[in-house]
């Protein structure tokens, strides 16, 4: 299968310091894959670089058959109706109710008026089962139900969804996560991998996860991409990484401290 | 040697690199305000009203009086060693508080106080990945964040100018009177007072309101890592958005004694 996403030799340096040496991957069209390293790699640059939250300084990304790293900021708002992202901090705007904030992207996205918009809000937070808070603000709320109501706002770009709770409507083709279960008690942490599996197995969105947390890795990936010194280490599906021989994958994997594994900072 | 050059070099080019983007977000804003928004935000607009308006009220009042205040008692003993003649201290005064004092104090007060809370706020924002995040939403940020405060500052600085500008005034005048028995008839004339110092007062007011949501908008957008960097955007904030007012003072100053050949 071609690749519907990809990141071609793709560098980024923050104040000299480089953090993508030339990093390439392809992502297939529905597919969960997973984007695993130590800190400071550069997993959630890449994620940004892809939708234009973060310049590249070298290197191409492709999207669905177009090029979209060198689109100015005026020509992304298209490209982000197809892929949304729900970042490692709920990023819920505090001065606004759920309710609300599930509400401006239909607005701006969908061009929808502000009642139509509230009432599409209230449904669209039924289906993480947050109707009951959509007049709540956001640091009324725990951290769980936050990132819930996150979720609601990155899946709100795109046609009306069903009213029925629980069932999940996707608008964007797209989906990516930051860390989603950072945080999270473990819970609700395989609460939001099962949400993340069921984007992707039920309404074939692909969806590109950013985690540290190896049961989400291991439980829901199709696919694995170790980030190590700025560049893709191995690409493999989760059997293969348990598999591997391989002495940097078995240190990450196995979290342990001692190994071949250079970590910045330690 | 070398190395020093480079430095200069560093700190020319980032300079030059931060008055571009304070333009780029100053040009933003202008075209935020002309854009046709689908979604309007009066509601934010009448939020940063009351924010930027009603809550500085009282800081105002209170620090335009006290200088008032000082300013002519000052006035007065100085005259009073001089010449003892306390007549043209309130109608001089007047033309002062219009023409400059009311405009650029309140301005100063609204710079500390207000371009620090708009730091402060997109600077958090920007560092927890709101910002980001309102992109992501459609929305651009200068026209969610900075337009209704470019809006409401603009609105408020001349209220709250001419407010603190007849606080100022009234508490100049009160201390003239019970401190050196300057008669109040004296004291609030208005012959010194032209139509040219009220158009001064509207445009220094317009101008400093104008400067102040824009620099430190402009200075939370720079914010970087977290707390440290949201510290680092309010103190810049405050630093910037005061400086411009001083700046700008001048310049309207100067362009008025220009326009008028020197007759204010």
């Amino acid at each position: 299968m071609s690749a519907y996403i990809e990141w071609r030799d793709v560098h980024k340096a923050f104040a000299g310091k480089p953090v993508l040496r030339g990093m390439s991957l392809a992502v297939t069209k529905g597919e969960v894959l997973f984007i695993i390293g130590t800190s400071g790699v550069g997993k959630s640059v890449t994620i940004k670089h892809l939708i234009g939250l973060l310049p590249i300084d070298a290197g191409e990304i492709w999207f669905d058959g177009e090029r979209v790293d060198e689109l100015p900021e005026r020509k992304l708002a298209p490209l982000r109706r197809r892929i949304g992202m729900v970042f490692q901090s709920s990023t819920l705007f505090d001065s606004m109710t759920l309710a609300e904030n599930v509400a401006l992207p239909l607005r701006k996205h969908g061009g929808m008026r502000h009642a139509a918009a509230l009432d599409e809000a209230r449904r669209r937070l039924a289906q993480v089962y947050m109707e009951e808070h959509a007049e709540r603000y956001p640091a009324e709320l725990s951290d769980g139900m936050r990132k819930r109501a996150a979720i609601a706002r990155t899946l709100a770009v795109g046609p009306a969804g069903p009213a029925k709770p629980g069932q999940l409507h996707s608008g964007p083709e797209v989906v990516l996560f930051d860390e989603p279960t950072t945080g999270l008690d473990p819970v609700s942490a395989r609460r939001i991998d099962r949400l993340i599996r069921e984007l992707a197995t039920s309404l074939g969105v692909t969806a590109i996860v950013v985690s540290h947390d190896p049961p989400s890795i291991l439980g829901i990936a199709d696919r694995v991409a170790l980030l190590y010194q700025g560049v893709v280490h191995v690409v493999a599906t989760p059997a293969e990484l348990r598999a591997s021989a391989d002495p940097i994958v078995q240190q990450f994997i196995g979290g342990q401290s001692a190994g071949p594994m250079e970590t910045p900072g330690f | 040697m070398t190395r020093f050059a480079e430095t200069i070099g560093d700190a020319i080019v980032a300079a030059v690199r931060a008055v571009r983007d304070l333009w780029l977000v100053y040009v933003g804003t202008v075209a935020g305000l002309v854009r046709k928004s689908r979604v309007p935000h009066r509601g934010e607009v009448a939020r940063q009203l009351y924010a930027i308006g009603n809550r500085s009220l009282v800081f105002v009042i209170v620090t335009l009086g006290f200088i008032g205040m000082v300013m002519t008692y000052e006035a007065c003993l100085q005259l009073s060693r001089v010449v003892g003649d306390y007549t043209q201290v309130g109608p001089q005064y007047l033309r002062l508080v219009i023409s400059d004092f009311a405009p650029t104090l309140t301005a100063l007060m609204l710079a500390t106080r207000v371009g620090a809370g708009i730091a402060a706020e997109i600077g958090s924002m920007k560092v927890t990945e709101q910002i980001d995040a309102l992109r992501m939403s459609g929305v651009l940020p200068i026209d969610y964040l900075i337009v209704p405060r470019f809006v409401a500052s603009v609105i408020m600085t001349l209220v709250l100018s001419t407010v603190g500008g007849a606080v100022m005034y009234a508490a100049g005048g009160l201390t003239a009177q019970y401190s050196f028995g300057v008669n109040p008839n004296n004291f609030y004339g208005l012959q010194f007072v032209r139509p040219r110092h009220v158009v001064m007062m509207i445009v220094k007011a317009l101008s400093y309101g104008a400067a102040i949501p824009v620099v430190a908008g402009f200075c939370g957008l720079r914010a970087r890592g977290s707390s440290e960097g949201v510290g680092w955007a309010t103190t810049a904030a405050v630093i910037g958005s005061s400086f411009a007012v001083i700046v700008l003072d001048f310049v309207i100053s100067a362009a008025a004694l220009f326009v008028t050949g020197g007759d204010l």
